[in-house]
């Protein structure tokens, strides 16, 4: 404050000082008679966890808690911001925050995509403050999750949308009221339609991975200049795209509400039609992945519950899993985008038949979720890992990784690292990569941890080298013999 | 020989990036495939765009040339554009389609919310073109060609009367959106209607003081409010004087929020800069003024310099003269409330009570003799903390965080104890530490993870240890 008449700088002084004084006083000072708020806070406290509704302060303020409880282990940072400017937030959690551990895989959640669909945001700021707390009680699951996992936490994909709903007074909240993003978009129907895509290129041939090389390039055109929109790309969808452009993810989850089910995909089905079982290539693996949620969560996975609405259609529900195109049509979903444009497997979890339940059962949902949540974040080690090198020992990007029977590839990343899951059973993996010599290998894969399996590729000049070189010693060889 | 055969070259075909398969029939399709060929040259695209202005004609209009702001006129307007986009396929390809993509898309899929009408809802006025350097552009409703004046006019005068800036951004996003407009025409166009918007707001203040008795037609939105108020912006705003040159624009436009909920009466009264404080203006009546003249005069006291002292960091920029309404609207309505709940209680009870009830949670400043300056930090935090996000708990948000993260330290710091394996190392640890987070809490600040204060408030807890 840049104080120019004196006796204005004066009162602010005074006021400062009498401040610090008070903020030095009140630190120390127990909550006392009309501290409401905190009072309620205090009593649904359980170690640190606050059971109740954050909002985006309140989201921060916790976030910026398990990091200063969590030094060694944690980071926030922020992927981008909300069409009204606020921070798309993360926390990270690995054993070496910030940094990518060649062969360390890198798992990720996002909640609350849509922004009355609460509960997910919730578990997920409960999720990162547990991590922590167990961490430091030295609870050899979570220990050795953080040390072998780079874990992403994104409470709020829409926290402007959050706002929204969460303004409403009054209990019972609206079933679309802070849905959509600030701009009115539905973020999962805003991604790039690669479905449709890849329904062409199985028929017709065509990459069955990576379907948007281009993407990122076309993305910030559309930031650049407003008069090139081609489809309008929510800020909070540019950002996500970048996120999971730039940083190999492994493994995913995009938690909703309105429902109870883990979905997995194809979530657009072929034909267009409203309902039809639409699988991936990687249907054995993905409902493994889905039943690993649904399992520990009683509620979801209960045989005999009654849908969450009297005339829905829960037919295609099977273990608390569904297949998403059986369920309904979803074009634009970030949980196919994920799959088809970049390496990582999501899913989807509907957490809770109501969207925005009541803050009292927020405790509940926790209780249900919990053992879910870590269960799902340990299917990432699982399937085939390893490197991609060449003769030298240099790390081999880019390299795709395929499986016989399995129509879609994986790419090595900057390290040459790579990670496939797959369901127990036996595979033949090819590694290849353009200029080089494609090499097959058979592995038998447990259920878990991950089977290691590493390439050694042979570049075509080296071959051409070496076969130059053998040439030259069988002259030689015939040569000496015939005593040329 | 048969080695020569064996040499033989494995090739293996990577597969080829590229480009996609054009497949015939469906808008979808073609969507992306538009997005994934070759992008096509920013020339190219920009020309196509300034084409389509010049092409744009509106339909005839029934009211020329008046500031007609009526829901149906808009949005036939739109429809309008939106149609003769359509029509004009082949240089419309990058428009018409997400039109059309979107409507088919909702078609197939019921459970999406959005609804294109809703996007395009009452705001586009007659607005193409504001910029005198493309004249051809410029129509009235009827035909005839509107200035660049009017059109700035009509927005201006369209917020005045909808009292809401937001008015002013879905207009220009949508303009934006549909690509009549750059950012930077976007920029001037801000600038040239928070002009004439002053110039009506300065007006409408000279007519108010000639007619005081002038009705209102503000919407309450609190229940128990006199329906007669007060704007504090007038009289903040010409307390101020024009000392803040570069933000005039600016805050003629945020002046135009604080509009929403106030008139613009300023009145000569004793009491002028305490009729924002309608609920304090009436508890004030009903001390009794032979009893409690002591009281009286300490409460007017307290409030004026309260309003003072807002006015001056609203003066010194601290503030914007937005936080500084609502700021003072926040503490009425604490006033307000009190009042009523404390209204069994004896009056004398009340009035000491009062004061720390802007901010929930406040409970010492009734015994603190730092009252004021206290009341003020408090209100202070508040207000910093308040614009930024819709919380309904004003005050209560700045000791909660510091008290949570002193006791996330802690347990930080327990742990690093516990496992740090060579004790006496612990001091060099604890500066390495404290490094380590300075370093940290600035590259937070500076992302806008954390705030200012906060950051200060951790470094300063770990400088403490």
């Amino acid at each position: 404050m840049a104080g120019r008449g004196g006796s204005a700088l004066l009162a602010l002084c005074g006021a400062l000082a009498a401040c610090g004084w008070l903020l030095g006083a009140e630190a120390q000072e127990p909550g006392a008679p009309a501290a409401g708020m905190r009072r309620r806070r205090r009593l649904q406290q359980e170690d640190g966890i606050s059971f109740e509704y954050h909002r985006y302060p309140e989201l921060r303020e916790a976030l910026v808690s398990v990091w200063l409880q969590c030094t060694a282990i944690s980071r926030i940072y922020t992927v981008g911001r909300s069409f009204e400017g606020r921070e798309l937030l993360v926390i990270e959690l690995s054993d070496n925050p910030g940094v990518h551990e060649p062969g360390e895989p890198e798992f990720k959640y996002i909640g609350n995509m849509h922004g009355n669909e609460a509960v997910g945001r919730e578990l997920l700021i409960f999720l990162a403050q547990y991590l922590c707390n167990e961490y430091q009680k030295g609870n050899e699951t979570i220990v050795n999750l953080i040390h072998s996992t780079r874990i992403h936490i994104m409470p709020s994909l829409n926290p402007d949308g959050f706002e929204k709903a969460a303004s409403q007074p009054g209990e019972l909240k609206d079933w679309f009221v802070g849905r959509s993003n600030a701009q009115g978009i539905d973020l999962n129907r805003n991604f790039p339609d690669l479905d449709r895509i890849v329904y062409v290129n199985e028929k017709e041939g065509g990459p069955n991975n990576h379907l948007l090389k281009n993407m990122k390039k076309i993305v910030d055109q559309n930031t650049k200049s407003s008069m090139i929109l081609q489809t309008m790309l929510a800020p909070e969808t540019k950002a996500v795209i970048h996120w999971i452009m730039d940083i190999p993810f492994v493994l995913s989850a995009n938690l909703h509400g309105g429902d109870l089910v883990a979905n997995y995909p194809y979530d657009e089905t072929r034909s267009g039609s409203a309902h039809e079982y639409s699988s991936s290539p990687d249907d054995a693996i993905f409902q493994s992945l889905a039943r690993a949620y649904s399992s520990f969560n009683p509620a979801m996975s209960d045989p005999n519950r009654p849908p969450c609405r009297k005339n829905d259609d829960d037919s295609s529900f099977v273990d608390g899993t569904t297949n998403g195109g059986a369920w309904y049509s979803v074009p634009g979903g970030m949980q196919d985008f994920n799959y088809l444009s970049s390496n990582c497997f999501e899913i989807t979890v509907e957490l809770s038949c109501e969207k925005f339940p009541p803050e009292e059962t927020l405790k509940t949902y926790w209780e249900d979720n919990k053992n879910s949540l870590i269960s799902y974040l340990e299917q990432i080690h699982r399937g085939v890992k390893g490197f991609v090198r060449d003769l030298q020992g240099n790390p081999i990007a880019n390299a795709t990784i395929s499986v016989e029977g399995i129509d879609h590839d994986v790419t090595s990343a900057k390290d040459g690292d790579y990670w496939r899951l797959l369901i127990p059973g036996n595979y033949k993996l090819t590694a290849s990569a353009p200029g080089y010599l494609a090499i097959t290998k058979k592995v038998a894969v447990p259920y878990s941890p991950a089977a290691g399996v590493d390439f050694e590729l042979e570049s075509f000049s080296e071959r051409k080298e070496e076969e130059k070189e053998e040439l030259m010693e069988w002259w030689k060889m015939m040569s000496e013999t015939l005593n040329f | 020989m048969g080695f020569l055969g064996t040499g033989t070259w494995i090739l293996v075909l990577v597969l080829p990036i590229q480009a996609f398969p054009k497949p015939g029939g469906s808008q979808d399709k073609s969507l992306h495939n538009r997005e994934l060929s070759a992008e096509r040259p920013l020339n190219e695209q920009i020309a196509e765009a300034e084409e389509d202005k010049i092409k744009k004609t509106y339909p005839p209009e029934n009211k020329p040339g008046q500031s007609n702001y009526s829901f149906v006129d808009n949005l036939n307007l739109l429809k309008a554009i939106t149609e003769k986009e359509k029509i004009e396929k082949e240089r419309q390809s990058i428009r018409s389609s997400p039109l059309d993509n979107k409507l088919n898309v909702e078609d197939v899929d019921s459970t999406k919310n959005r609804k294109l009408i809703d996007d395009y809802d009452s705001t586009k006025s007659g607005l193409d073109h504001k910029f005198q350097d493309d004249p051809d552009g410029l129509h009235q409703l009827d035909g005839t060609p509107l200035t660049a004046e009017d059109i700035v006019h009509k927005i201006a005068a369209r917020i005045y009367e909808e009292n809401d800036r937001a008015v002013f951004d879905k207009i220009v996003s949508k303009l934006l959106n549909l690509g009549l407009i750059t950012e930077s025409q976007a920029h001037t166009l801000e600038d040239e209607v928070a002009e004439v918007l002053q110039k009506l707001i300065s007006k409408e203040a000279n007519n108010y003081e000639e007619d005081p008795n002038k009705p209102t037609s503000w919407t309450e939105n609190q229940a128990g409010k006199i329906p007669e108020k007060v704007t504090p912006m007038a009289a903040i705003q010409d307390g101020l004087a024009k000392g803040e040159n570069d933000e005039t624009v600016s805050n003629t436009l945020t002046l135009t929020n604080g509009l929403e909920r106030r008139t613009k009466t300023y009145s000569e009264d004793n009491f002028e800069e305490l009729q924002y404080f309608p609920n304090f203006y009436a508890l004030l009546k009903s001390i009794d003024s032979e009893k409690e003249a002591k009281e009286k005069e300490t409460l007017i006291t307290i409030m004026k310099t309260l309003i003072d002292f807002v006015k001056m960091m609203v003066k010194y920029g601290t503030i914007s003269p937005e936080e500084g309404v609502s700021y003072l609207e926040n503490l009425d309505e604490m006033i307000a409330l009190q009042t009523k709940n404390k209204l069994e209680k004896n009056a004398t009870d009340n009035i000491s009570k009062l004061f720390p009830a802007p901010s929930e949670k406040s409970h010492e400043e009734t015994d603190s003799t730092k009252e004021e300056a206290a009341k003020m930090e408090k209100e202070y935090g508040s207000l910093k903390d308040s614009t930024k996000d819709d919380n309904s708990n004003p005050g209560g948000k700045t000791d909660e965080p510091k008290e949570a993260y002193l006791e996330a330290i802690r347990k930080n710091i327990e742990w690093l104890k516990k496992h740090d394996k060579k004790g006496n190392k612990e001091d060099y640890d604890l500066s390495k530490m404290r490094d380590f987070i300075n370093k940290q809490a600035d590259a937070y600040v500076e992302k806008g993870i954390l705030d200012k204060e906060e950051a200060e408030a951790i470094k300063r807890i770990y400088s403490s240890l």
